[in-house]
């Protein structure tokens, strides 16, 4: 547990307790006072998000610090573009999801500067981590869906948003062209950094399983379309879990020795 | 949907299933095992199959040609497979048997500064084989961030990161004093001349940056000492300082120079992430020698197969924001527009 006494950490903290307070007003029914702090929060972490690049002087997504930060930024952008174009309800969660994922940047991560190694001074590698960024965020929001199919309970008893099951369908598929693009980027990018464009490395692998399971869910679904909504579910919950598994595990429990390590 | 196109399916959902264990035992493995693994017979097979299935699934369901992109998803996929298999060592064997036509699939190759070479040592094959070009190898360098750091340590725990300014004054605190550095060398060596020692920058092969450095303690009591990146933690019992001087690297370089039929055909810095594309082949900046930045070593990578790979990226990539995406959004717009 790292505390951050600086400007950064400071901006972290505020964004966190915007998101959380928005959580519990829209939770007691304090419709517009919780969009409003939702709103705060999120200029907040805009503002955290600048400072970061201004004080790097790179796009901040070179280490897990940053992209968490990134992740507790593009919450809000995605929550509103789902809400209003794709009718995917939660936006009372996607809340508390901006708190999770602040969290890790806010008290776990190092904030600490760092110089670019020369395999990560590529044109390759912004791109690369921000469409996964987003990618994750479609596919936790698709999470949520899943879950609340899985213990019977709507995400959102209004009638304007589509049911859990469908819901979920639909974010999976604005998750996985960006889940996509960020496997292949990642692979041209090893190609011109190491020599290879699949060098077998955990993360690698994790990466393609994750990806794996929302291929293998396309087809179950195909298959079965909406007899079987709680298998459906449990496709969506599986790829979450292998996404935590390569955001995380890898870097952090360093069982598995391979090329991916520098991003810890 | 009939028994057949259900049997088609259902293979292709195993064989997706079966591919995700499989990843997940590969990322346990770890990297060095996962690719011996991966590129072993069974997987080939396992990789022949999964490629039949597409094509199959293609062939089987009329959909899949009629919407020109889940075609280009599922041919792009076909293609990745094919292209990748098509360069792997086993596929540059399988060519050399039944063509006959013999191309490295990968390896390294160590040149020395001034010289060419062709020689590439083979992965997993003894002995040398030959490029039908050289390769020369003008010069070697590492280029690093600025500036660069000295690492001072009081021993009561006090610490100080000092940026590398020949001649500049850096305050460590009243009490504690100042520091200034005085040189910089990149091969650091002693000569010993009327029993007085002296050190000096060999411009000789070698490699031993090091900085003199004078602390000025606050009584006016002055020490030179001497710090050595390669040789951290080099302390005396009567020292007050720890020092240590760190730099960072920003890129490695090898400036090379293709000669095919003694002339030189194409020049060439390359770089990490700046490989040199030439006769087929890619070069890749792997590593150097590390005593005396003499040589370079380059990592020889075939590039049969890839612009099959990389036409299946971007099938793929093109094809599934097409199916997945534009639709979606159209029909979203369309539905906030109506409302
Ligand atoms: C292994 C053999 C495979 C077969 C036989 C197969 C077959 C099919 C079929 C029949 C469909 C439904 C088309 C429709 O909507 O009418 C489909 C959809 C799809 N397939 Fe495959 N597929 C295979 C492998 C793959 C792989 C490896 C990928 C990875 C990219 C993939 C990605 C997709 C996607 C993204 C869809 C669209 C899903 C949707 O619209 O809900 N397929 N596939």
């Amino acid at each position: 547990m790292e505390v951050k006494y600086t400007l950064q950490g400071l901006l972290i903290y505020l964004a966190m307790a915007a998101y959380v307070a928005a959580f519990v007003r829209r939770l007691v029914g304090r419709e517009k006072s919780g969009q409003l702090l939702y709103t705060f929060g999120f200029a907040v972490c805009c503002a955290a998000f600048a400072y970061r690049w201004y004080s790097v002087r790179h796009v901040p997504m070179q280490n897990l610090f940053e992209v968490f930060l990134s992740m507790g930024l593009l919450i809000y952008p995605v929550s509103s573009f789902c809400e209003r174009v794709l009718r995917v309800g939660g936006r009372c969660a996607d809340m508390l999801i901006g708190t999770i994922v602040l969290f890790p940047a806010g008290f776990v991560f190092s904030a600490e500067p760092q110089r670019l190694p020369p395999a990560l001074q590529s044109w390759l590698f912004a791109p690369h981590v921000a469409v996964y960024v987003l990618s994750y965020i479609f596919m936790a929001k698709a999470t949520f869906q899943a879950s609340c199919q899985l213990a019977g309970k709507p995400p959102c008893p209004d009638g304007k948003v589509l049911p859990a099951e469908e819901a979920t369908y639909r974010m999976i598929r604005a998750g996985f062209p960006l889940l996509t693009l960020g496997l292949v980027l990642g692979s041209v990018w090893g190609k011109l950094a190491w020599g290879d464009y699949w060098g077998w490395d955990p993360k690698e692998l994790w990466s393609l399983a994750s990806w794996l399971v929302y291929v293998g869910y396309f087809h179950f679904r195909y298959m079965f379309g909406k007899r079987h909504p709680r298998i459906n579910s449990t496709w969506a919950v599986a790829g979450m879990a292998a996404i935590v598994i390569t955001l995380l595990w890898v870097n952090l429990s360093r069982l598995f020795s391979g090329l991916h390590s520098y991003a810890a | 949907m009939n028994k057949f196109r259900r049997a088609v399916l259902w293979c292709a959902l195993v064989l997706i299933i079966l591919l995700i264990v499989l990843s997940i035992y590969g990322a346990f493995a770890g990297a060095e095992r996962a690719k011996g693994f991966f590129n072993s017979l069974p997987l080939g097979l396992y990789w022949s199959a999964l490629t039949v299935m597409l094509i199959a699934g293609i062939g089987v369901f009329r959909r899949l040609v009629r919407e020109p992109a889940l075609l280009l998803i599922h041919g792009g996929c076909v293609l990745i497979l094919t292209g990748s298999m098509w360069g792997s060592a086993a596929g540059h064997e399988l060519r050399k048997k039944l063509l006959g036509i013999e191309k490295i699939p990968g390896g390294k190759m160590a040149i020395f500064e001034g010289q060419s070479d062709n020689h590439v040592k083979a992965e997993g094959e003894r002995g040398m084989k030959e490029l039908p070009f050289h390769i020369k190898l003008k010069d070697f360098r590492i280029e690093y961030y600025k500036p660069e750091y000295l690492d001072i340590e009081s021993r009561q725990g006090q610490h100080w990161q000092v940026p590398v300014e020949i001649g500049g004054e850096f305050s460590l605190g009243a009490d504690v004093g100042t520091v200034i550095i005085t040189k910089a060398f990149e091969n650091f060596k002693i000569t010993f001349e009327d029993d007085k020692s002296a050190a000096y920058d060999d411009p000789e092969p070698g490699y031993n940056p090091a900085l003199e450095v004078q602390i000025r303690g606050p009584d006016g009591g002055v020490t030179t000492d001497y710090v050595f990146e390669r040789y951290p933690g080099h302390v005396h019992p009567e020292d007050k300082f720890l020092l240590s001087y760190h730099r960072t690297v920003r890129d490695y370089i090898s400036e090379l120079a293709v000669i095919k039929d003694d002339k030189v055909v194409l020049e060439k810095n390359i770089e990490v992430n700046h490989p040199l594309h030439f006769g087929g082949y890619h070069f890749y900046q792997h590593s150097y020698d590390e005593q005396g930045r003499q040589y370079t070593v380059l990592e020889v990578v075939s590039d049969s197969g890839l612009i099959w790979v990389y036409a299946g990226y971007l099938m793929l990539c093109i094809a599934v924001f097409w199916h997945l995406w534009l639709r979606e959004f159209a029909a979203g717009r369309a539905r906030v527009r109506s409302e």
